[in-house]
């Protein structure tokens, strides 16, 4: 499929807007134990910040693209968010037990307050946006008449007996009353 | 500190996580371990279930936060109870859907979303926190909703959608009656809700949350105006996952129903009991007429999923302790016979490659254990004694006639005879008559379709169980009601605790 713009400034643009809204998505990310942020919604940017990208270049290219398969990655968000929570009931603490490291100064940065917390996010942060991704690929290939997976995705998401829904339309139903 | 109790959320999770990292398509190796997955969480429900009727409610304050602030999770007599019936029921679905399909003609989502599901529906069941229970909802929708229209057809997927509307409806309903009770009350935190409750008696914002929230769960449960949802979708799920939705989703609405009213909420709010008394008249007759007009197995069994549930919601509208142990009763016995019914039906349609009754017959001769099974079922669960079913229905007219509500009491016994001639309607139509012409049968039994009847059998034979040992079941099931209906005991486990930001 080609590209769904042919302006070459938006085309030009889009690298930079990118990179922008995923530094603002990370910060979120990052600010978000103690302040309003965190995984959930860095995870929405950063997959927002996908569907522009995937808008200006074309759906099929951002699909190449990707490095890894986003349900793949989704699933090992929710698995280290998941370790996580379960890590502290290893050493007899409740289920989702926090430790946190407080720095006083690190070159740089100054003051530092990391704990178990941030990992947690990062895993729903993971999720989040790898799902939104996931999700909009699917609806964006659908609705520009492209079948919703790649011959390479389909073992993964459909059975062997089921057909593209648009060839089943008119099977006579079982149960027509 | 219980971290036990985590497990019936997390290692449903897990699995469907490990399920989609590393084996992320269908084959023997993942079935076996998703079947040996479902039968660890059976044992874990069960060994919890056994401490939780001989300890006080069992609590784990998450991440070791005290009870007001942090969210709690609570195992007591009836969350045990329904724990236990989750889980048996998946492994008993799980098991089925082996038999169901080859591995491979499986889905590959169809086994993790499942297990999601299960997993929503054990929080559900563990949460001691309101919005923790929206959490809980949502995770049991998403993967329903995935589940329901995986396998669906363009024309099953219409069906599917009324589903979706109405349940997102609830939803939303329910994030407001959450920001509302917040607002109301000052907390989320269950215990504490009951305690302020009671402390504002009478005041006109604890009602309205009441409603709101009844409102919610009502839609969830599939009572009287709200059911319109379920019973045309139900009918385009696998036979498998039918008899999984028919006998835990609604159910999940029940227990919640149950919650609110026994713990959270003080017991004086008599103008909702008689309200929800009413609509449970209406539910069950409205939608056993619904299930004689249909003449498919599914959509029988899915109306009757409705009808049944005004039983259990019109045990909670009489609101006396009695009633509530007979409602935990007549779930325990629902649960198990419903889904043993859909697994039947599903047996049944592997015999004749058809569930429409027109075109079925001849199965009282190809298998007359199966014939047996769903005699003895459909018996139970129109209400026959020494079933299960008579047992629960028993008490919950006796508590009908004691309180004087005769008018309910003939809806009750109404709805019964109907059941009756629905679920007669299958016998003659599937089991009894012969094979009509153009009808196609199996004529050799394979050995899918043996496994398939031993997992109805097992069913069976708890259904069996539960009616003839009635006395221990209505014991469990009165234990269960006295701590449910003692928000004391509640607060004082959930905040006998201490942890971190404590007051």
């Amino acid at each position: 499929m080609k590209a769904t713009t042919d302006s070459f400034l938006v085309r030009a643009l889009i690298g930079l807007v990118f990179l922008l809204v995923n530094i603002v998505s990370v910060y979120l990310l990052l600010r978000g134990h103690n302040l309003p942020g965190g995984g959930f919604i860095g995870g929405l940017m950063t997959g927002m910040s996908f569907i522009l990208l995937g808008l200006v270049r074309g759906w099929e290219e951002l699909q190449r693209e990707l490095p890894v398969p986003p349900l793949r990655l989704a699933s090992f968000g929710l698995l280290l968010a998941m370790i996580t929570g379960t890590a502290p009931m290893l050493f007899g603490r409740q289920f989702l037990t926090q430790y946190q490291l407080h720095l006083d100064y690190v070159p740089l940065i100054g003051e530092v307050h990391i704990g178990t917390p941030l990992l947690f996010d990062v895993g729903v942060f993971l999720l989040v946006s790898c799902i939104t991704v996931k999700l909009v690929i699917v609806l964006a290939r659908s609705t520009s008449g492209l079948p919703a997976f790649t011959p390479g995705e389909v073992p993964y998401y459909a059975s062997e007996l089921e057909g593209p829904i648009e060839e089943t339309a008119n099977e006579e139903d079982r149960h027509a009353n | 500190m219980n971290n036990l109790l985590v497990l019936p959320f997390l290692l449903p999770v897990l699995t469907a996580v490990i399920c989609c990292l590393f084996v992320g398509r269908p084959g023997v190796g993942r079935r076996v371990f998703i079947a040996i997955s479902a039968t660890v969480q059976c044992a874990l429900a069960f060994y919890l279930a056994v401490r939780a009727f001989h300890e006080p409610p069992l609590v784990l304050l998450m991440g070791g936060w005290a009870p007001p602030l942090g969210v709690v999770l609570v195992v007591d007599g009836l969350a045990a109870i329904m724990l236990c019936l989750s889980t048996v029921v998946a492994l008993a679905c799980i098991l089925f859907s082996y038999a169901e399909i080859p591995v491979w003609a499986e889905q590959p989502l169809r086994l993790p979303l499942m297990q999601l599901l299960v997993a929503g529906i054990n929080l559900s069941f563990l949460t001691g926190d309101l919005f923790n229970l929206f959490v809980a909802f949502e995770i049991m929708l998403v993967a329903s909703y995935a589940l329901l229209t995986l396998e669906a057809n363009d024309r099953h997927i219409k069906e599917a959608f009324p589903y979706l509307a109405v349940n997102m409806f609830g939803s939303a309903l329910f994030l407001v009656a959450a920001g509302l009770a917040y607002s109301v009350f000052g907390t989320l935190n269950l215990a504490d809700i009951s305690r302020r409750a009671e402390a504002m008696q009478g005041d006109f914002g604890v009602m309205v949350v009441a409603v709101l929230l009844v409102v919610v769960f009502g839609i969830k449960a599939g009572v009287f105006p709200l059911y319109y949802w379920l019973p045309n979708s139900y009918p385009i799920l696998p036979f498998s996952l039918g008899a999984f939705y028919s006998g835990m989703l609604t159910k999940v609405g029940i227990y919640v129903l149950l919650r609110t009213f026994g713990t959270v909420f003080p017991h004086n709010l008599t103008p909702l009991y008689t309200a929800l008394a009413w609509l449970a008249g209406l539910t069950m007759v409205l939608a056993v007429l619904g299930a004689v007009s249909r003449n498919f197995i599914r959509g029988i069994l899915s109306f009757h999923i409705v009808s049944q549930i005004g039983y259990m919601i019109l045990a909670i509208g009489f609101f006396t302790p009695l009633a509530i142990a007979a409602c935990i009763f007549y779930v325990i016995h629902h649960i198990i016979v419903k889904s043993s019914l859909f697994l039947i039906g599903g047996t049944a349609m592997f015999y004749n490659r058809t569930d429409n009754l027109a075109r079925m017959g001849g199965l009282l001769k190809a298998s007359p254990i199966l014939a047996t099974c769903f005699i003895l079922q459909a018996f139970s669960l129109a209400g026959v004694p020494p079933l299960s079913g008579f047992w629960g229905k028993y008490a919950i007219i006796l508590v009908g006639l004691q309180e004087h509500r005769y008018w309910l009491v003939v809806a009750a016994l109404v709805a019964s005879v109907l059941t009756l001639v629905s679920m007669l309607k299958i016998w003659m139509g599937a089991f009894w008559q012969k094979l009509p012409a153009d009808g196609t049968a199996d004529p050799e039994a394979p050995a899918a379709a043996r496994t398939m009847t031993a997992i109805v059998c097992a069913l069976t034979l708890i259904s069996l169980a539960i009616g003839f040992g009635a006395e221990f079941f209505f014991g469990i099931a009165q234990t269960a009601a006295t701590s449910l209906l003692d928000p004391a005991q509640y607060r004082e486990a959930v905040f006998s605790l201490t942890g971190k930001g404590g007051q």
